[in-house]
């Protein structure tokens, strides 16, 4: 036994024994409290840590999923997402490593470095430096060249200081490739991704994608270890939307309207083609419009959907509807007369006028010459609420339900109650009440598809990224609106309107009949409440061929000044849309020559061409083949064009009917095939230019 | 009372193959969590991708040095305690003198190829230096202040010359030896008293003017981690998001995400134990805890056991040594404690550490060998 043992026995080994209590009791608390933490940064708390430990390994990528494509009905893009690259900043990276009495310098140094290289003001980004963000983003949509610099910031070693925290990362940019192509219609995107106006808007959730899901491991740097569950990026797209727009017929339907409403000087206009069977929505187009590319410097009026966001007083086309529900009821017969009172009609203290005086009319003539005092007649007949519930069921007064936001109901009872004779009069002819383009197309549709009245179809179908069939639509008859026969009755009588004396001559397309009704309504001037003497809207709606209905077209010019007659400012719209839409199909006209291939080769319409060349360019077979299937030696050939410069050669070749395709620059050099060789439209013809020596 | 009681068969000291157990296992697991440590996935400093290895020799030279020391009587080393001390001091001065500044401190001096730390060695040479007063001292009724001088000086000049490097955690773990080996010293109650109203004025005066800038910004940000998560409580909070991260069971060698992602800052040096349990779990660091705890406890049993005063305050010593390091070193990293540069034993990375540690150990199993 030691001597510090054996005197454990006495008062002094008790001390001992406190003392050596004491350490180990200390000793126990000590490591006791460091266990008792780790245990509760492991245990009880240990679920937040771990959230926090995920956190920071997978801090969220800044790259939001590619945005869903737009195309047509043939698949043609129109709205696309590009990658743009911008550029990120790490200030934390930036500064690792500095002294703090450094780093005021440091950032001022970066600052002027990023500034050069981005064309930034120096101080902006020392600000953003010094605010110490893992992330901020310096500049957005940068170009090749600003990409470049910042690489070369971020890598450079010898004579420079390197700048690290930069990263240039891809940023989607929404492009439009055909520009000003069914702007209104498509909408835009804004920069933080959302969709502003149109089908974008409305279909934004679809278009959009999942960006919750994109994540990626991260480490400190903020570098992509590795990305977790994402095996194919496509998964988190957005999806595709595939609108039953035609773009050539959209195309023409523009250009038409861009001339018809710069040629009256008008202040706005639309144009709807529906397919009656079906409902789908061909073109949808309106004026003015804008360039989405650079939606920044477009007026916020030129943005809006004017076929469905805007409701105006249809005036005389509204007569379609009433005949027809006159018919329908049975208040007239179509053999029946009508007398027209000469031109003048009291209702109440209300007197009607008619702009052609007439005494006893045959219900066509009614419509022919549009009387408004015989509409009147039909409408009072029927009574208020009658002629109200039909036109309700034509659509109007009700949204369509497309997917456009902003979309305008209508009103048929402006006051909230049921009409009053004069009201009940002044609705049959088309005044006092409002419609939209869309709906004018739709009831125009109903009567054109037997008296069934359709859901418009404007988005065929959505597709996922990796082409899984998300949602499809299909014609859905929304009600019977008329029976058959008073439908085909209507549409035998407006075929009068377009033809002898009929006030829509101008609607006439060669070859083919034409059923249809124009209209010239007056507006309520806002400042005296109302009709106003020279502000009009002007319009024409009906359908091509009256006998098998194909397209259904409503046309509504607002405010034009030169002229302000429907048959004189819409019904020449109306044709060539009409004419456009019908050699798309490859209709052959009734009772007329098939055109000569040839003579079409050589005809000079851009529009003709253009058409060809955008139908070409999607992929889709070239309409015009279907008119002349076979091209054979008298075909056309290939002009000399040598010495030509890019512009005439292309223009004169879509003039032909052909596609070219563009080697080189300078003047032309040669063709392929050569000049004289006979091709067929719709073939490219290589244009090999070379610089003039 | 002689040697000969010890004897066993072959006769002399007989190895402690508890302490022997518990040593190896702690150096062992050290290793293995280096390895770990800098073998992330991330290399976040390249330059110490292979300190395990550099650390296994370092170890070799720690257990000739150990060995060594247990070898020989501690007996012999009671006479030259003093002598070790004064050299200690001088190599102290050397450091302020010549040492040249890394980070904002001066603690290491070059010597042929490799960096050492003065103020690490110097932990033995005060547990040393206070064992050889506490044995030589007569004295049997309570100790006033005027007794305690000398011990004092012996401590004092050592704490005040590593603060002036500045090292906080290094003085403050001499701080706790000599606290642990005085209590084993009768102490007159009014010197106890006066010596706790002393340490209470003096900490807020501490804090004024003793502490350097960025010492203070450790400990504010300790006191209020989230809203210095950022900047000065990164280490802190980094070191408890991963301890967090470990839960119950850990995710497994070489698995612990934040570790191999390089989110967790001066995990060979200041936060192995971060490293450790993110692998490791609560379990695991229970059981590295409590091989520590052992190693404790047993110092404690050999003092009670010791056959002199001077054996019984060098093992009370070496266990309130390796005591501090342990509570000192994980106390920060669950963020009991503020960050404060003390190693893990055996498991932070650093020759000087690891040298000072096995000369400890030595001394310790000297003492156990010839109780």
């Amino acid at each position: 036994m030691s001597a510090v043992e054996r005197s454990l026995d006495g008062p002094r080994g008790r001390w001992i024994r406190l003392r050596v209590g004491l350490l180990a009791g200390l000793l126990g608390l000590g490591l006791g409290l460091v266990v008792s933490s780790a245990s509760t940064l492991m245990l009880e708390d240990g679920a937040r840590w771990r959230e926090l430990a995920e956190l920071q390994r997978q801090r969220r990528l800044h790259v939001a999923p590619k945005r869903g494509t737009v195309r047509d009905r043939n698949g043609s893009a129109l709205a696309v997402t590009v990658e743009v690259p911008s550029v990120s900043l790490d200030a934390i990276e930036l500064l690792r490593g500095v002294q703090p009495a450094q780093v005021p310098a440091r950032a001022r140094t970066a600052a002027n470095d990023i500034g050069r290289a981005l064309s930034l003001e120096p101080a902006a980004v020392e600000k953003k430096i010094l605010q110490k963000r893992r992330f901020a983003w310096l500049k957005r949509r940068i170009t090749a060249e600003e990409a470049e610099a910042i690489r070369q910031l971020g890598a450079r070693q010898r004579g420079a200081e390197r700048v690290a925290g930069l990263a240039v990362e891809g940023e989607g940019r929404r492009y439009h490739p055909r520009r000003e192509l069914a702007a209104p219609l498509l909408g835009f995107v804004a920069p933080d991704g959302e969709g502003k106006e149109g089908v974008e808007h409305a279909l934004d959730d679809d278009l959009r994608g999942h960006p919750d899901q994109l994540r990626g491991l991260r480490d400190r740097s903020g570098r992509l270890l590795l990305s977790e569950g994402v095996e194919d990026e496509r998964a988190l797209a957005g999806h595709d939307v595939h609108l039953s727009i035609d773009q050539g017929i959209q195309f023409v339907a523009e250009r038409e309207l861009a001339s018809a409403a710069r040629t009256f000087e008008a202040k706005a206009a639309s144009v709807v083609v529906v397919v009656p069977r079906t409902g789908e929505v061909l073109a949808m187009a309106s004026w003015p419009g804008y360039n989405p590319n650079d939606y920044g410097e477009s007026d916020i009026e030129a943005r809006r959907e004017r076929a469905v966001s805007e409701a105006f007083e249809p005036g005389s086309s509204m007569k379609i509807f009433t005949v027809a529900a006159g018919l329908a009821a049975g208040v007239v017969t179509p053999t029946q007369k009508l007398f027209c009172e000469k031109g003048t009609m009291a209702v109440d203290n209300v007197v009607i006028r008619d702009t052609h005086p007439a005494g006893w009319l045959a219900l066509t003539d009614v419509l022919a010459v549009s009387s408004n005092i015989c509409s009147a007649k039909i409408g009072l007949a029927l009574g208020g609420d009658k002629l109200y519930e039909t036109l309700r069921r034509f659509g109007f007064g009700d949204r369509t339900g497309v997917a456009i936001p902003g979309e305008a109901s209508g009103t048929l009872r402006p006051r909230g109650r049921p009409w009053v004779q004069v009201e009940t009069a002044s609705a049959a002819f088309g005044q006092g009440v409002s419609v939209t383009n869309l709906q004018l197309a739709m009831a125009a549709a109903a009567i054109a598809n037997g008296g069934e009245l359709m859901e418009p179809i404007l988005v065929t179908k959505v597709v996922t990224a990796t082409g899984e069939l998300v949602r499809e639509a299909t014609p859905a008859v929304r009600r019977r609106v008329v029976p058959r026969h008073v439908a085909a009755l209507v549409a035998e009588m407006i075929v009068a309107v377009t033809e002898g004396h009929g006030t829509g001559v101008e609607a006439a397309v060669n070859g083919f009949r034409v059923a249809g009704k124009t209209a010239t309504a007056q507006k309520i001037d806002p400042a005296t409440g109302r009709y106003s003497l020279d502000r009009y809207v002007a319009s024409f709606v009906g359908f091509v061929p009256a006998e098998r209905p194909a397209f259904a077209i409503a046309v509504m010019v607002d405010e034009p000044m030169i002229d302000h007659a429907g048959g004189a400012v819409a019904a020449p719209i109306f044709r060539r849309v009409a004419e456009a839409c019908l050699e798309w199909s490859g209709m052959v006209p009734r009772g007329t020559a098939k055109a000569d291939p040839a003579e079409l080769a050589r005809m000079p319409d851009p529009a003709h061409a253009a058409h060809a060349a955008l139908r070409e360019a999607s992929g889709a077979a070239p309409a015009v083949q279907v008119v002349a299937p076979a091209v054979a030696g008298g075909g056309p050939r290939v002009p000399d064009m040598t010495g030509w410069s890019v512009r005439e050669a292309v223009r004169r070749t879509l003039e032909l009917g052909a596609v070219p395709r563009v080697r080189g620059s300078g003047l032309l050099a040669r063709t392929e095939p050569a000049p004289g060789q006979p091709f067929e439209r719709g073939a490219s013809l290589v244009l090999v230019f070379e610089p003039p020596t | 009372m002689t040697a000969g009681d010890r004897i066993g068969l072959r006769g002399g000291p007989r190895v402690d193959m508890a302490l022997l157990a518990a040593i190896v296992a702690i150096t062992a697991l050290g290793v293995a969590n280096l390895y770990s440590a800098v073998s992330t996935y991330v290399t976040t400093k390249p330059a110490l991708a292979d300190s395990h290895i550099s650390q296994i020799y370092w170890i070799g030279a720690g257990i000739a040095v150990g060995a060594g020391i247990a070898a020989v009587d501690y007996r012999g080393l009671e006479r030259f305690a003093y002598a070790f001390w004064v050299g200690g001091i001088a190599s102290l001065g050397i450091v302020l003198a010549f040492a040249p500044e890394v980070r904002g401190s001066r603690r290491w001096i070059p010597v042929g190829g490799f960096t050492f730390q003065p103020s690490e060695f110097m932990k033995v040479l005060v547990i040393l230096a206070l064992a050889k007063w506490l044995h030589e001292d007569p004295k049997t009724e309570p100790r006033t202040a005027v007794d305690l001088v000398p011990p004092l000086l012996l401590t004092a000049v050592p704490v005040a010359a590593v603060m002036a490097q500045p090292d906080l955690g290094t003085s403050l773990i001499y701080a706790v030896c000599a606290a642990a080996m005085l209590a084993m010293t009768r102490i007159h109650r009014w010197t106890v008293a006066a010596g706790a109203a002393v340490l209470a004025v003096s900490l807020p005066a501490a804090w004024t003017w003793l502490l350097r800038d960025y010492q203070r910004d450790r400990i504010t940000s300790f006191l209020d981690p989230e809203r210095f998560k950022k900047g000065e409580g990164w280490h802190a909070w980094q070191s408890r998001t991963a301890i967090g991260n470990g839960g119950l069971t850990g995710e497994g060698f070489l698995q612990g995400t934040q570790n191999q992602f390089g989110y967790l800052p001066d995990q060979f040096s200041d936060f192995p134990f971060a490293v450790f349990a993110e692998e490791w779990g609560l379990v695991g660091s229970v059981v590295l805890l409590g091989l520590y705890a052992f190693v404790c406890i047993w110092s404690i049993h050999v003092a009670s056991q010791a056959k002199d005063r001077f054996g019984a305050a060098v093992s009370i010593g070496v266990g309130a040594m390796v005591f501090a390091h342990v509570v000192f070193n994980v106390g920060m990293a669950v963020g009991l404690l503020p960050v404060v540069g003390v190693t893990l034993p055996l498991f932070s990375y650093g020759g000087s550490s690891v040298l000072t540690m096995f000369a400890g150990f030595g001394l310790l199993m000297s003492v156990s060998m010839r109780r």
